[in-house]
């Protein structure tokens, strides 16, 4: 896998302005723009890292450039959501995009472990995909709590947060440079734990429509609060509710009005 | 990050006890929460081994097998029944026998403490207490047990291992024994070095008063906003002839400094940092370091050069640790190569192809046997009396880190929490008679400070907390320099205060 990885980034080398990827060095593994062939015997592909969050900040500060980006299934998820707000753009960014193995499909619970670059304008997928990973049976422990308990349940799992936003930062779709969670207004500062649900449940709102069932929050959290059992069951509810799957198709808008300038919404309650 | 471990040990069925002044977060987490009087830890402890004792429940075997002094033990903790205990120590009676219970029925069972056990003027006699519990109850030697002190510092343990102690050369070798000595004088080409005992900090600083001692070197610290009662720690600093100091931000005790230099920070310099769990781990250097700043052991190798000194012709972290090793039997077995990994090495590493020592006294003590040391509870150096009513008791907390050198100078963590207060009970708010003031004046022996007041049942009345991390308000312009007279470390942890509205 990862040699026809490299061979494909050498390839695409040569029309782009680069290609953003994993990079082993001696300091440890961290994102990297990979401009050479040469430098592709350090391209790897684990641990995982959210690919987009570093697209974004390129695209940014090269305006005019053109990449590529080597992306996993929910890496693209993430692209899809990040380039409907305006955080990516995909007229300049190709994706070669590589399957999960069904080790790490089943280590992540994930139903979706193939990249879908459907309706991305330049995009290639490496490798066969694996079936879907057996669904996270905390999720299904946790639907068979009556209201009472869930309450309790998550009082109980957010006292251990230690506010390090390390959820936040990880998270592939998140990107307002002024953040709710740091906003006095909202969240009282100086509390730890963060109050609930203040904290957690305004995290939980604004992740509703773009969260990409990545894992990410849950594996960087230093108190091993269960947030992917909250996440599922909020995109189960949107897609129930809304019929709208976060990262499944490019085309679709966000059920949630993404700018209030001009969002179609209509004021009038009756 | 040890917190992180004893959530996941609660989610995989472990118990947990909390016993602190004041209720923190983990407390909210725990099975038993107990709150005693600052100052009272050898009490406590003592009326759980009481209990156990009493219960049947020691872990006879082990005391047997691998300890002596059983007996004077014995002697000493059956003056500590529980219900003497709660006169002492505030603790409930049955609360105190509850947490005996759990402790000494759940195998294995680990005792973790930090600064709440370690500054007093019984510090030493805290951790001999917890080593008493542990052994008593055979939880010493097997993996998820043991008595864990935590470091407030990422190389606190580091630095001890390297020598940064007045009593040891590196690996804890002492250097009042004459074959250390004369070892280190051929491994550095010098002779005459000292066979005696130097000074602690705390002592270092009376020295100047004195003028035993004229120079002072700190690499690092800020003892201007970290050393007990501030005003005398200051009036000594300044009647030095000659103090440098090092550092990455210019600090409150950079700038009383005759001369500073700039340190590198963590991102900018490449080494090891060791830990409470003595893992050698590396530090990369991620970004040049900015101006003139330049890594500490640079530094340390200029101005020995700069002295005509021989032996600091070192071209890199790594070079220093090849040296290191030589010398120091428990770091044998390191080497930069070995430390790639990322899981480090713990030490004793004697040698090359030994694995490294996740936990210690396995099977055997460095001693042999385990030797208890009873203690009898002694109260706190200053308690409080008419003019002083309040107990002080002083910490951290976890939006800010030690001195602030760094924390405070860090928008989001100073927007969390930006003044300095006291932390007071509603029950002695209403009696002082705040009427719902914002801001008080604590003062002791040693000085006053204007703070704002956070009026909270998370602490007991007759108590109150000021974390000590503000220099607009610093805690340490009251805190009693008494100290302990083995290890010398001050009583941060117990003071007497009064509270008054402004």
């Amino acid at each position: 896998m990862i040699e026809a990885i490299r061979a494909r980034v050498a390839e695409k080398l040569k029309e782009l302005d680069g290609v953003i990827g994993l990079r082993r060095s001696p300091e440890g593994v961290a994102p990297y723009l990979f401009h050479t062939e040469e430098e592709l015997a350090e391209l790897v592909l684990e641990p995982r890292y959210p690919m987009s969050s570093v697209v974004r900040l390129l695209q940014k500060r090269h305006p005019a450039a053109r990449f590529g980006v080597v992306a996993r299934g929910c890496d693209v998820r993430a692209l899809v959501e990040m380039a409907k707000r305006n955080q990516v753009d995909p007229e300049r960014l190709y994706i070669i995009g590589f399957t999960c193995t069904a080790e790490e499909a089943e280590a992540c619970h994930c139903a979706d472990p193939a990249p879908n670059v459907t309706g991305w304008p330049q995009a290639e997928v490496i490798g066969t995909p694996v079936a879907a990973g057996s669904p996270n049976p905390m999720v299904a422990e946790y639907a068979q709590m009556p209201r009472a308990e869930r309450w309790a349940f998550w009082q109980q799992q957010f006292k251990k947060c230690i506010k390090c936003y390390g959820c936040r930062n990880i998270c592939p779709v998140c990107f307002c440079e002024s953040c709710a969670l740091e906003d006095p207004l909202w969240v009282e500062p100086g509390v730890m734990a963060p109050p609930f649900p203040m904290y957690h449940m305004i995290k939980a709102m604004h992740m509703s429509n773009r969260c990409v069932a990545c894992r990410q929050c849950e594996l960087t959290c230093p108190a091993h609060i269960p947030l992917t059992v909250l996440y599922d069951l909020i995109r189960q509810d949107v897609e129930n509710l809304m019929g709208y799957v976060p990262g499944a198709d490019l085309e679709a808008l966000p059920p949630v009005p993404l700018t209030l300038a001009d969002a179609p919404i209509d004021l009038d309650v009756e | 990050m040890v917190a992180s471990h004893v959530l996941t040990g609660k989610e995989r069925g472990a118990k947990i006890i909390v016993i602190d002044p004041r209720e923190i977060q983990m407390s909210r987490l725990a099975d038993i929460y107990l709150r005693p009087w600052p100052g009272t830890d050898v009490a406590w402890l003592n009326g759980i081994m009481n209990v156990i004792i009493n219960e049947g429940l020691a872990d006879t075997a082990f005391v047997e097998e691998r300890t002596e002094g059983f007996d004077e033990l014995r002697q000493v903790v059956m003056e500590y029944p529980p219900e003497k205990v709660e006169q002492i120590a505030g603790i409930p009676a049955d609360g105190l026998r509850a947490a005996a219970r759990m402790y000494a029925q759940t195998k294995p069972a680990a005792i973790l403490y930090a600064m709440g056990i370690t500054q007093h003027t019984t510090g030493t006699d805290n951790v001999k207490t917890c080593a008493n519990l542990a052994m008593l109850t055979g939880n010493v030697g097997v993996p998820g047990s043991g008595v864990n002190p935590l470091r407030g510092q990422n190389n606190v343990q580091g630095a001890c291992d390297l020598g940064g102690l007045p009593n040891v050369y590196p690996g804890y070798q002492v250097v009042t024994i004459p074959d250390v000595k004369a070892k280190y004088e051929a491994a550095w080409g010098v002779e005459g070095m000292s066979g005696k005992l130097g000074l602690t900090v705390t002592e270092m600083i009376e020295a100047a008063d004195k003028g035993d001692v004229r120079a002072i070197y700190v690499m690092g610290e800020n003892p201007m906003l970290s050393d007990p009662d501030l005003n005398h720690a200051r009036h000594c600093l300044e009647a030095l002839d000659f103090l440098v100091v090092q550092d990455i931000f210019m600090t409150e005790t950079a700038a009383l400094a005759d001369v500073v230099l700039p340190g590198a920070s963590y991102l900018e310099k490449d080494g090891t940092f060791t830990n409470t769990d003595r893992r050698i781990q590396r530090v990369r250097k991620a970004v040049e370091a900015p101006g003139q700043a330049k890594a500490d052991w640079e530094i340390i190798c200029d101005l020995a050069r700069a002295m005509g000194a021989p032996g600091f012709e070192f071209a890199s972290p790594a070079a220093v640790m090849e040296e290191v090793v030589v010398t120091t039997p428990i770091y044998g077995g390191v080497s930069y190569d070995r430390l790639e990994a990322v899981e480090g090495l713990q030490w004793p590493v004697p040698t090359a192809d030994h694995p490294g020592t996740p936990y210690l006294h396995k099977g055997k003590f460095s001693r042999g046997v385990g030797k208890f040391n009873p203690v009898q509870y002694q109260a706190a150096a200053e308690l409080p009396d008419e003019e002083y009513p309040l107990i002080l008791t002083t910490g951290r907390m976890m939006f800010h880190f030690h001195t602030g050198t760094m924390t405070r100078r860090t928008e989001k963590l100073e927007q969390e929490a930006p003044e300095p207060y006291v932390e007071i009970h509603p029950d002695d708010a209403q009696r002082i008679g705040l009427n719902g003031g914002k801001r008080v004046r604590v003062s002791s022996r040693r000085g006053a400070i204007e703070v704002a007041v956070r009026v909270t049942s998370t602490i007991r009345p007759g108590v109150v907390f000021i974390p000590f991390h503000y220099v607009e308000g610093p805690a340490n312009a009251l805190t009693h320099a008494a100290l302990d007279p083995i290890a010398g470390i001050p009583e941060f942890k117990v003071c007497a205060v009064r509270v008054e509205p402004v």
